[in-house]
């Protein structure tokens, strides 16, 4: 009867050593591959030059897990503010995700437009948190901003603040990464390529819903990826 | 199978005391649409309205503390800001527009001249954090709020929860607004078969059914879209309305058709507060109409009425004004 139990404990560790377990999804915001760090110096090799950030800011929303294309699961928490100043912010714990099978996830960079148009929420979209628009209704998707002496704004500051939900700019973008084995997934967000695609010597502002806002957050969905 | 009977019964109990506090909190007139309002996001109770109450008249959430809501809608002007065209806010500075009045919110849809915010629940936001009228930020208010003695323990008493939130202000601020009901006119009297017209009225009454009701239509006397009215443009403001947000061209200079009810305390009139008195307003309907690409296909022939149409039909107006709304105790400074 000891052997028998001892027996079917070995075969349970067996298995869930096999199996790919998840814990958590990280968020790296990177550039040249080096995390960024608030307010410190980095190199843009976009513009030979330093440049520094005080907020990269955005929204994780309805993060779902795939097979092959075969739905699994979501997560709970239908919307997470991914802020660099947070650190805990950057971490998504799978909770019980974590022993599920998946190999592509797949989320969406920003608010959708029912939450947009439904009043007040608390946590990460209580509008204390500077990622909803005061003088218009709608959330902020995605905010950067930084200084670089190359931007030719008042105080070398560049800021871009992407939202909008409602037509002909609604700017939610859907994002999609197929993710192997590793037990924490980390996505990476690389601010040099989108250096390398905007050009902060003539592109410093964004602050409202529109059309370059639009075209940046497709740019910005793209950029992410899973980091080796 | 006893069990589940009692069950049973303390469920629908629970229900029929839920729906009863609503009502007794917010209950229109028979003669009023469905509110646009979801209630069950942000179900009333007492404790949530009279916090809301209590920040509503508190200039603590403006940046030097000398700006409430009320400073702009106050409660003897049907929450709107009598004699002053445009909105005047901190430090003297005046704004671009007329300062609403506030009452019936929980039929709109959109709220702003030009429609910027869309839940009541957000509409606070607006004037907290502009810089020309309370030029505050939430987070700031929070902070304020939380080291002000009597707030931690009214959050508590609301939300059950005395770490304040810029979720829990907003909608305690909903909460209270949405208790501002006008629907006590004579008109609404009249609607309730409690009153009549007089001659003068009815005359009124039908001259605004064939002219004016298409946009201010009854019983809120507005259908809550927007229209450009064919004001002339005020070049020391230029505004052009709900373009200004949509930057959609057949938006410009498009207004939100405003209630018609509670004329008498809420003038001046228009999204600039250009005419004083109503006989002005009539008159642009009349004579005033500037024709461009936008303009409201109800005013591309100007609306026709004699000197004693336009009488008639101000008689008729003046049922829509409601003292005892504009007068209630329980809207007025938490005391």
């Amino acid at each position: 009867m000891k052997f028998y139990n001892i027996f079917i404990l070995l075969l349970f560790s067996i298995i869930s050593f096999a199996q790919p377990s998840h814990e958590v999804i990280e968020f790296k915001l990177s550039i040249n591959h080096h995390y960024i760090n608030v307010g410190e110096k980095h190199f843009t090799h976009a513009t030979s030059d330093s440049i520094s950030f005080d907020v990269i800011r955005f929204y994780i929303s309805n993060v779902q897990f795939f097979y092959e294309e075969e739905f699994i699961s979501s997560l709970e928490k239908k919307h997470h503010l991914v802020d660099l100043e947070n650190p805990e912010s950057l971490k998504i714990n799978l909770g019980k995700n974590a022993q599920l099978d998946f190999n592509k996830i797949k989320f969406d960079l920003g608010i959708d437009s029912l939450t947009n148009v439904s009043g007040a929420f608390g946590g990460d979209l209580d509008p204390t948190n500077g990622m909803y628009w005061t003088w218009q209704s709608g959330y902020i998707n995605f905010k950067l901003e930084g200084v670089t002496p190359s931007c030719p704004a008042r105080k070398n500051s560049f800021q871009f603040h992407l939202g909008g939900y409602q037509s002909p700019f609604s700017n939610v973008q859907a994002v999609e990464l197929d993710i192997a084995d590793e037990k924490n997934i980390i996505i990476e967000l690389p601010i040099d390529l989108l250096l390398e695609k905007i050009n902060l010597t003539e592109t410093y502002k964004i602050m409202s819903p529109n059309q370059p806002a639009v075209d940046l957050t497709k740019l910005i969905a793209s950029l992410f990826s899973i980091a080796k | 199978m006893k069990l589940k009977f009692y069950f049973f019964i303390i469920v629908v109990f629970s229900c029929v005391a839920f729906c009863a506090e609503q009502i007794s909190y917010f209950n229109p007139p028979e003669h009023f649409p469905q509110p646009a309002y979801n209630f069950s996001d942000n179900p009333l109770t007492k404790a949530k309205i009279e916090l809301g109450r209590a920040l509503f008249y508190d200039p603590i959430l403006s940046s030097d503390n000398t700006i409430s809501c009320a400073s702009c809608h106050s409660p003897y002007n049907a929450f709107a800001h009598t004699d002053h065209d445009l909105s005047h806010g901190i430090n003297d500075e005046i704004g671009t527009r007329n300062a609403p009045a506030l009452f019936n919110l929980a039929w709109h849809k959109t709220f702003m001249w030009d429609g910027a915010i869309n839940h009541l629940d957000m509409q606070a936001l607006a004037p907290i954090s502009h810089p020309k009228e309370m030029n505050e930020s939430l987070k700031n208010v929070v902070g304020k709020l939380q080291n002000k003695n009597i707030y931690p323990s009214l959050f508590y008493q609301a939300f059950q929860d005395s770490i304040i939130t810029g979720e829990h202000i907003l909608k305690a601020l909903s909460q209270f607004q949405l208790t501002l009901v006008s629907a006590t006119s004579k008109y609404d009297e009249v609607k309730k078969e409690l009153t009549q017209f007089s001659q003068q009225e009815k005359n009124g009454y039908l001259l605004f059914q064939k002219n004016c009701n298409s946009c201010h239509t009854e019983p809120l006397f507005s259908n809550q879209s927007f229209a450009n009215n064919g004001l002339p443009i005020d070049t020391t403001l230029n505004d052009f309305g709900k373009w200004m947000v949509t930057k959609q061209s057949g938006d410009s200079l498009k207004f939100k058709i405003p209630t018609l009810r509670n004329l008498n305390f809420t003038h001046p009139y228009m999204h600039d507060g250009r005419f004083r008195k109503l006989n002005q307003v009539l008159n642009h309907y009349t004579k005033g109409i500037s024709q461009s690409p936008t303009l409201a296909p109800e005013l591309k022939n100007p609306i026709e009425l004699t000197s004693n149409e336009k009488t008639d039909l101000i008689a008729f107006l003046l049922t829509l004004n409601d003292k005892k709304f504009v007068f209630d105790q329980k809207h007025q400074f938490p005391r």
